[in-house]
């Protein structure tokens, strides 16, 4: 027998069962959109598009679908066309709970079973009915909540593997309440359809209803200990829950965004480990005797690996930067015997070696593994104490973290996937100008024309720059204007994570003068800028290795 | 253009330390285009359109100098309703436009983001948003809002109720057309009109609201009339004027500035020219800042716009006798509400009325409704013998651009329907 998939937590899932449907939640992440790419626009929001993967790939036969947003509301007109699965409903639901509503929804409700009736050629059947309703047990217990758009499968069990407390998914359709209180007896058709209108519309609502106060009571629970706020990229609705949320939530928040594919999904594990280790700090477990006392720490990003070896007093003996290059492990190991040999010690000198990185889980030669935010905010914190707020940009990312009087991280935010504020950006620009790197740091600076690059891709960023040459603009002027692009994207997360003074700026970019001096008057303040901005990870890693000995 | 950049960059600089100041700019800016428009307007133009540019700026004013006396509404709330209580509809969609022609909308859109609303968001809720989180735009004293045919205004607008701390009314419109889904929303509107006797202290006359809807429905059909008479005629067309008209014919819907408009639409079509040029259908919404789409479009023999789905609000004939279910109706049988077939129904059925050669649906960026019905729209225009170009872009923010796409997709497009 198919399954009859929905999408809504407003479906009425124990009517299709009092129909005999066998009724899924359809929620799993594609590897990739190769087939609703031909159907559909690519900036749609990428469950409609794994929606449209899951049926042309012929997985999914029988569909009931919720108006929920004018994404699924296409979805449905795409598929509706297209004609290949065996049953294809859309439930009208409107965006209000009141007595008018209930009513309608009582006639979409009986709709439904018509359609249902019809196609499957069966009839209503009271018990089942019945039986499809559930209680459901409530725990009391520390949780972390994931709230926001949905969060497919692959990404939930990813969080719950990476998280120190259990997680409970409540985003969109699975914090679905309907459907655990008894239906009432004796009461006919018409009266249980009225009955279950107002049991759908009660639930806690989405944020596609007009009146979503109730949401609060998802994020007002003691036992919560944290939240991941999930969104999809080109789902609007939780961005607005996100916005008010993180002014006034009680717990930490992670935020995070997908493009709901499993491929989106690795990119992800970073932030989940550093939220696991700013929510739960690790044990002081003493877990290494001290020997010649010597620590060492390997950051091995996309670009370099840097390492950092500190003596017992947590002195730096010796910091090195080499090219990555091929090989994450590679780069380590060579990066590592030439720290090393800097130093005059050997491998059996160092007594706790902590890695982190990118790279850092393919190093098999560290004790431990941190991630990057984790280990910049200690290392930020050994280089200036009084530093509240730090911001990396790196090669491949830009990060800024928000940091305690101990150097422990409180809140970070890191940018999406586009290369639009990165270290790479400007490499790209540095091509397209003809430019070293260096010459590149110092061409902005003085400007004369306060021009202004406005495309956020980089792509065309490159195409607006090219017609800019073409315009005979001076270098200065076009340098100008990318480091404030950059400048622009740095200082909206430092916003959006609650940035505070002292800030310091780590990572390649930060000997970039341009960007420093245009980032410096977008914050309206000074950056601390270390000789020892470029080693700050791997310093921080080498200070974890240092408190896992005795 | 200078000046407008100058302008733009003023109104931002402001908008970080005076934002009372950045207003007080936009208004006297607002004011001496509407002197421009008066006293210089664009001869090219037929004297509709550009009595239609001095109408629109007027509306966009009202808000800025009477905000007390102003609801902002979302473009399809029915606005009989609003200006019958003697409030000025002050409208998310028009003023992010009209901040983005002044050049002024970068510092707004990058507000809204830091704040963290999603890039992904429409242009024109994020401009809006982040000009009143600023303190640029003034408060209201209420806002009038419904789904109708947009998902964020669930959102868009429930924040900005909380933001001014101002009563708020919103419209819920089914999706499916049927006589009991206008029945749910004309009780609604009963109740909308409680909600402005309650916060005006004005009782809506229903006689005159009766008067009104007549105005709207003569209004319509004018409108609807000179679609179709100038199917064979050469009509001077620019990128704002089809816009102001999509704005007008919702905003100021049942007012006689708008039947005025329409009057004189039909006396200007009997002196128009015969056609000439390629003829373009427009699908949502116009991006009149494009350089590629006005070297294209703008005043152009060649090839011109010859309508705009946003200004074709309603073909059927409303009943002044029944003012709540007229508008009801209006709402629910929408050419942009349910099924994107309607849509598409209706834009190959304008389009084919307006003489066009081709149609451009312009992917704006955000909209997902647009953007999630591409290609079911061009199988079903192209099935109707009307070439039509998908075209990306944003009508209101300038970075989501990629002018030398628009450039060739545009240009190919026209080169394909045979133009010169």
């Amino acid at each position: 027998m198919n399954k009859t998939c929905y999408i809504c937590k407003y479906t009425p899932v124990e009517l299709l069962e009092a129909f005999g449907a066998d009724c899924s939640n359809l929620n799993e992440m594609p590897v990739g959109f190769e087939l609703a790419d031909q159907v559909a626009h690519p900036n749609i929001c990428g469950f409609g598009k794994a929606l449209l993967e899951s049926v042309m790939s012929g997985e999914v036969k029988e569909l009931v679908l919720v108006n929920c947003c004018d994404t699924i509301k296409s979805v449905y007109d795409v598929l509706e066309d297209m004609g290949k699965l065996n049953f294809l409903y859309l439930i009208d639901m409107l965006h209000t709970g009141d007595s008018c509503s209930r009513e309608r929804i009582v006639y979409q409700l009986k709709g439904l079973a018509r359609a249902y009736g019809e196609y499957s050629g069966r009839e209503f059947d009271i018990n089942a009915f019945r039986d499809a309703f559930q209680p459901s047990e409530k725990k009391s217990e520390p949780y972390l909540s994931v709230l926001g758009a949905r969060m497919g499968e692959e990404l939930f069990r990813m969080v719950e593997k990476a998280m120190p407390f259990s997680v409970k998914n409540d985003t969109c359709v699975n914090n679905r309440s309907a459907g655990t209180i008894k239906p009432p007896q004796g009461v006919d058709f018409d009266g249980l359809m009225d009955w279950y209108a107002g049991e759908l519309l009660n639930q806690t609502p989405c944020m596609r209803m007009m009146d979503n106060t109730g949401r609060k009571q998802l994020y007002n629970d003691p036992n919560l200990k944290g939240i991941i706020y999930h969104t999809v990229k080109f789902c609007d609705f939780y961005s607005f829950e996100y916005a008010d949320l993180k002014q006034h939530a009680g717990a930490p928040i992670l935020k995070i965004e997908s493009d709901y594919t499993v491929q989106s999904s690795g990119q992800l594990l970073t932030r989940f480990e550093a939220f696991a280790e700013s929510i739960a700090p690790s044990r002081e477990v003493k877990e290494k005797k001290m020997g010649k006392g010597y620590f060492a720490g390997i950051d091995s990003g996309s670009t370099s690996t840097d390492v950092v070896i500190l003596n017992k007093d947590k002195e730096i003996v010796t910091g090195i930067i080499l090219p990555t290059g091929a090989g994450a492990a590679m780069g380590a190991e060579r990066a590592l015997s030439e720290a090393l040999k800097s130093a005059g010690l050997d491998r059996g000198d160092i007594d706790a070696l902590v890695t982190t990185g990118y790279g850092r889980t393919a190093i098999q030669d560290g004790d431990k593994s941190i991630t990057e935010i984790t280990c910049h905010a200690r290392g930020a914190h050994y280089l200036d104490p009084d530093v509240r707020t730090v911001v990396d940009i790196g090669g491949q990312d830009s990060k800024v973290i928000r940091i305690d009087e101990n150097g422990a991280v409180v809140n970070f935010v890191m940018n999406d996937k586009c290369a639009a504020g990165t270290g790479r950006f400007l490499e790209m620009m540095a091509r397209t100008m003809e430019m070293e790197l260096d010459d590149m740091s110092r061409t902005g600076l003085n400007y004369n024309e306060d021009i202004t690059i406005s495309s956020m891709c980089t792509v065309f960023a490159e195409s607006e720059v090219v017609s800019l040459i073409a315009q005979n603009k001076a270098a200065d002027d076009i340098v100008h204007g990318l480091n404030k692009a950059v400048a622009v994207k740095t200082a909206a997360l430092a916003k959006r994570v609650g940035g505070e003074e002292k800030y310091m700026m780590t990572g390649g970019v930060s000997k970039n003068q341009g960007v420093v001096k245009t980032l410096e008057e977008k914050l309206g303040t000074s950056l601390v800028i270390s000789d020892k901005a470029q080693l700050c990870g791997a310093l921080g890693a080498a200070l974890f290795a240092v408190d896992m000995v005795e | 253009m200078q000046v407008v950049d100058k302008f733009g960059s003023y109104v931002e600089k402001f908008s970080n330390t005076s934002p009372e100041r950045a207003r007080r700019l936009l208004r006297t800016g607002w004011k001496m285009q509407n002197l421009r428009f008066r006293f210089f307007a664009n001869k090219e133009l037929m004297s509709a359109d550009r009595y239609l540019a001095r109408l629109m700026m007027d509306t966009m004013l009202k808000p800025l100098q009477n905000p007390e006396s102003s609801a902002i509404v979302s473009i399809f709330t029915p606005c009989e309703m609003i200006h019958e209580s003697g409030l000025n509809p002050y409208n998310v969609e028009g003023f992010s436009c009209y901040l983005s022609a002044s050049k002024a909308e970068r510092v707004f859109l990058q507000q809204a983001e830091n704040d963290g609303l999603s890039e992904t968001l429409c242009s024109y809720h994020k401009t809006f948003i982040g000009a009143a989180d600023k303190g640029v735009l003034p408060k209201p004293k209420c806002i009038v809002y419904t789904n109708l045919t947009c998902d964020a205004n669930l959102l868009t607008f429930r924040r900005l109720a909380d933001m001014f701390e101002v009563p708020s009314f919103s419209i819920d419109v089914p999706m499916q057309q049927n006589e009991d889904n206008v029945a749910y929303v004309a009780d609604q509107l009963r109740r909308l009109g409680d909600f402005l006797t309650e916060h005006t202290g004005k009782i809506i006359n229903e006689d005159k609201l009766k008067e009104r809807i007549s105005r709207s429905s003569r209004t319509l059909m004018n409108y609807r009339r000179f679609q179709q008479e100038r199917a064979d005629k050469y009509v001077p067309a620019d990128l704002v004027s089809p816009l102001y008209a999509g704005m007008t014919n919702n905003l100021l819907l049942g007012t006689e500035e708008e039947e005025t408009y329409t009057k004189m639409l039909l006396q200007d079509i009997k002196h128009a020219p015969a056609s000439k040029g390629k003829r373009i259908y427009w699908m949502h919404t116009i991006p009149f800042w494009s350089d590629a789409v006005a070297n294209e479009l703008r005043l152009n023999k060649n090839a011109q716009i010859v309508g705009c789905e946003l200004a074709q609000v309603c073909d059927m004939e409303l009943d002044p006798q029944k003012p709540y279910e007229s508008m009801a109706r209006r709402m629910v049988y929408h050419a942009l509400n349910g099924s994107v077939n309607r849509r598409i129904d209706e834009g190959i059925r304008h389009a084919k009325e307006a003489g066009a050669d081709g149609v451009v649906w312009f992917a704006h960026w955000g909209c997902k409704h647009t953007l999630g019905a591409v290609q079911l729209a061009k199988k079903r225009f192209e099935e109707q013998g009307l070439p039509l170009l998908i075209l990306d872009g944003d009508g209101c923010d300038r970075s989501h651009g990629g002018e030398g796409q628009t450039a060739t997709r545009l240009g190919a497009f026209l080169e394909m329907l045979g133009g010169e």
